[in-house]
């Protein structure tokens, strides 16, 4: 269904992404993992002809995505507010979609009833603008729109956001089953470790804007897997840090050491006073390079 | 002072490094053009006045000094589309150990060192300096200078006053148009009024280094200060409030269904319209839109003040002020919402249409307007029939040219007191355009055929561009598709958070 291609994408210096091959399958379900600036966003974007790639291309059922627009008919995307129009009431929202897609209105309501327990009865009418929403409602209304025309393809940035924990269990519940019902694609990016292992057969972790892992996810096994990457370099994190901080302190004390030494050398009284400043000088190093870290 | 020179820092960096600053090339070189030509102007004009009131029955400055007023007026005026106040800049130091009223204090401290207020001493410098000298040397430039100085600083703290009320309900602009009014009443309507009076004698108290009036000014300032203060710790509250109010409830949700038979476009078209209609900014706009082509049409049609070539400007001018304030930002209040749209196959397409439909059908509103004058004369059925079409057909075909350019987010619901919501250099110069050249070409075609046969040929033309109208907005989404990477970065980046 979709497929990267020597994908890259540059910020400045910085290369937001670098995917050199990738494929996802009709009827995948695919969690994205991955610190903050990894690049998932980034990669949603570049897929949804959001975003120019610097090199490459990505193809949804063989169409190149930012040479023709025929992919977007099957294809339902939330990423974040900007996909919304604030100013229309959810219901109002819901039926402009519709149509985009050729819905009638008894459709979209029909269409909306499986989600009638995810909107809690607050979203549906309120009488309220969509701007004047909380952010977890203007989460639910961006991701039921993305779902109403039952696309083939559904990308969803970070569903769980915003959302309150019964949400988003709905919403996992919600979302395997339309994976199943509708044999679609669904790509979901999230920092919750938890979610995505529940509910995706398939993670892809990415850093530094590459997949370095594509991992199959059978009875939650790649649970461990990513508990032990995550926790693994925060730990390495830290003990580097802690290394750094006890070499400058040694070299410190050392440089102090040999200033003592040359100093009582010349008066014998003077290697008392040497201490002072330097274990001052010492402690201000520690407490920079603490607030730095 | 550290927190003043401090945020002093953070205005100056937060308009450096807006990531619009960089782009909007066009528009800054055209905001440094604007300055010099304002400060050459206000220069020829000061040195102008002096010679041109010299040797009458009073002393130039005396003139000048009985003309304050107008100064301070003209003054406000042109403050409107620059300055911001500082309600919404507090925001983000709300929260540390800083107390509100000094970080208030500040903020007033830093509007009055603007440079902004140093532009009338361009005018009255060198007005001082010819006129002054001779009277009272040096020193009574000096004064003088200070003087009116003091005075637009209290025009600052009036201004400010009047837009953060004016930021709250729109209505408080009936407090300047009041006062403005007012004394405009209070200057004219006697025989001799006594404020030409009081104004000679305070532009001679600035001379003569007058140590009451220096006072009197101070305190003036000090009041209109204490008064902003005082109002923006209560708005600063409701700014807050504002945004995270999650409580406000619509009373009736307008469902325009006599557009359901029209498809997609009709969508659009309602989409269009609650666009207009429930955005602050936009709503304003047509407001106060609507309101003026009323006064000028009944003006026109019942009145002789816009006899001779005025007429026609302010008849050109009915027509075309929709357009020119709803197609010159083009897709930039979409810009809140573009990813949206980008993800639909076609749908700008779709909303070029709409908009071209709405707006061309808008323009009945000024031609039902102009019946009135057609009945009483003033203005001729054929050319109002004549703008009507030939609007909707080559200017709005300039304008839509716009959207494929426009990549500057507006926000919707900005409040006066916030970023500005100023049009970029392209902007400017399309809407610009899109008033002379529609007039030159209607002088011009008088002049080469008649007044008979003219409106007939912008019949034509217009008619010729409606009917091609499907093609050149495809042209336009096509050309918009190429660009969209460059204006979907545009339009991100100046999204307000």
């Amino acid at each position: 269904m979709i497929e990267i291609n020597r994908l890259q994408k540059n910020f400045g210096k910085k290369r937001a992404v670098d995917i050199e091959g990738y494929v996802i399958e009709q009827g995948d379900m695919l969690g994205l993992v991955g610190n903050n600036g990894a690049g998932k966003t980034t990669l949603f974007r570049l897929m949804l002809d959001l975003l120019q790639a610097d090199r490459g291309n990505v193809t949804i059922n063989g169409i190149d995505v930012c040479k023709s627009e025929d992919w977007k008919q099957f294809t339902g995307a939330f990423i974040d507010d900007g996909f919304l129009i604030d100013y229309l009431t959810p219901e109002e929202y819901f039926y402009f979609i519709g149509k985009m897609y050729g819905l009638k209105k008894e459709e979209v309501d029909e269409r909306l009833l499986p989600f009638e327990r995810f909107m809690n009865h607050e979203v549906i009418g309120q009488k309220k603008f969509i701007r004047n929403f909380s952010a977890g409602n203007k989460q639910k209304i961006g991701i039921i729109s993305a779902m109403l025309h039952h696309p083939q393809l559904l990308i969803l940035d970070e569903p769980f956001n915003f959302l309150d924990p019964s949400s988003q269990s709905i919403i996992k519940h919600l979302l395997k089953k339309y994976n199943e019902e509708h044999h679609a694609t669904i790509l979901i990016s999230s920092h919750n470790l938890n979610h995505t292992v529940d509910i995706c057969p398939r993670i892809a972790l990415l850093e530094n804007g590459t997949i370095i892992r594509d991992i199959q996810n059978e009875n939650n096994s790649a649970e461990k897997e990513l508990e032990d990457y995550f926790n693994a370099r925060v730990e390495e994190e830290i003990e580097e840090e802690e290394r750094t901080e006890t070499e400058t302190a040694t070299e410190a004390e050392g440089i102090a050491e040999t200033d003592a030494a040359t100093e009582s050398a010349e008066s014998p009284c003077a290697a008392t006073r040497a201490e002072e400043p330097v274990a001052q000088e010492s402690a201000a190093q520690t407490d920079k390079n603490g607030k730095e870290a | 002072m550290n927190l003043f020179l401090e945020l002093r820092k953070h205005g100056k960096l937060a308009e450096k490094r807006h990531p619009m600053y960089e782009k909007g090339k066009f528009g800054k070189f055209w905001m440094y053009f604007m300055g010099i030509f304002w400060a050459g102007y206000l220069i020829f004009f000061g040195t102008l006045f002096a010679f041109a009131f010299d040797g009458g029955a009073k002393e130039a400055y005396h003139v000048m000094n009985s003309g304050l007023i107008f100064v301070l007026a003209l003054d406000f005026l042109l403050r409107l589309p620059f300055l911001k106040t500082p309600t919404q800049e507090v925001k983000p130091y709300l929260l540390l150990p800083i107390k509100r009223n000094r970080l208030i204090d500040f903020l007033l401290l830093r509007s009055a060192l603007s440079s902004f207020n140093l532009l009338w001493l361009f005018l009255f410098v060198p007005f001082a300096i010819i006129t002054v000298t001779k009277f009272y040397g040096i020193w009574g430039v000096f004064t003088y200078c200070v003087g009116i100085w003091l005075l637009i600083l209290f025009n600052n703290y009036w201004y400010l006053l009047c837009r953060t009320l004016m930021d709250e309900r729109i209505w408080w602009f009936l407090l300047p148009v009041a006062v403005y009014g007012g004394i405009a009443a209070a200057l004219f309507l006697p025989d001799k009024s006594p404020l030409f009076a009081w104004s000679i004698d305070l532009g001679e108290g600035f001379i003569t280094g007058d140590w009451l009036t220096f006072a009197g000014m101070l305190v003036a300032i000090a009041v209109m200060c204490l008064i902003n203060r005082s109002i923006m710790q209560k708005l600063v509250y409701n700014e807050l409030n504002k945004l995270e109010d999650t409580t406000v409830q619509v009373k009736r949700v307008s469902e325009y269904k006599f557009l359901d038979r029209y498809g997609e476009i009709g969508e659009y078209i309602r989409l269009e319209l609650k666009l207009l209609l429930r955005n602050k900014v936009c709503r304003k706009s047509l407001y106060s839109i609507t309101a003026l082509v009323l006064i000028l049409s009944l003006t026109i049609s019942f009145s002789d003040i816009y006899d001779g070539g005025m007429r026609d400007f302010f008849m050109l001018y009915n027509y075309i002020i929709f357009g020119i304030l709803f197609l010159s930002p083009l897709m930039s209040y979409e810009g809140n919402y573009i990813d949206g749209l980008m993800s639909r196959k076609e749908s700008i397409y779709a909303l070029l249409r709409a908009k071209y439909i709405l707006y061309s059908l808008a323009l009945i509103i000024p031609f039902a307007l102009m019946i009135p004058g057609m009945i009483t004369g003033k203005v001729s059925a054929l050319m109002c029939t004549a703008w009507l079409l030939f609007i909707p057909g080559a200017v709005y075909c300039c304008m839509f040219q716009l959207a494929v350019y426009n990549n500057k987010t507006l926000d919707l619901n900005t409040k006066i007191s916030s970023r500005q919501n100023v049009g970029t250099g392209m902007q400017n110069l399309i809407s610009g355009a899109a008033f002379g050249v529609p007039l030159l070409l209607f002088f011009v075609l008088k002049t080469v055929f008649g007044k008979e046969t003219a409106p007939w040929i912008l019949i034509g033309i217009g008619i010729a561009f409606i009917a091609t109208s499907k093609w050149w907005l495809r042209n336009v989404y096509c050309r918009f598709m190429k660009r969209r990477y460059k204006n979907l970065e545009g339009f991100h980046d100046s999204r307000q958070k």
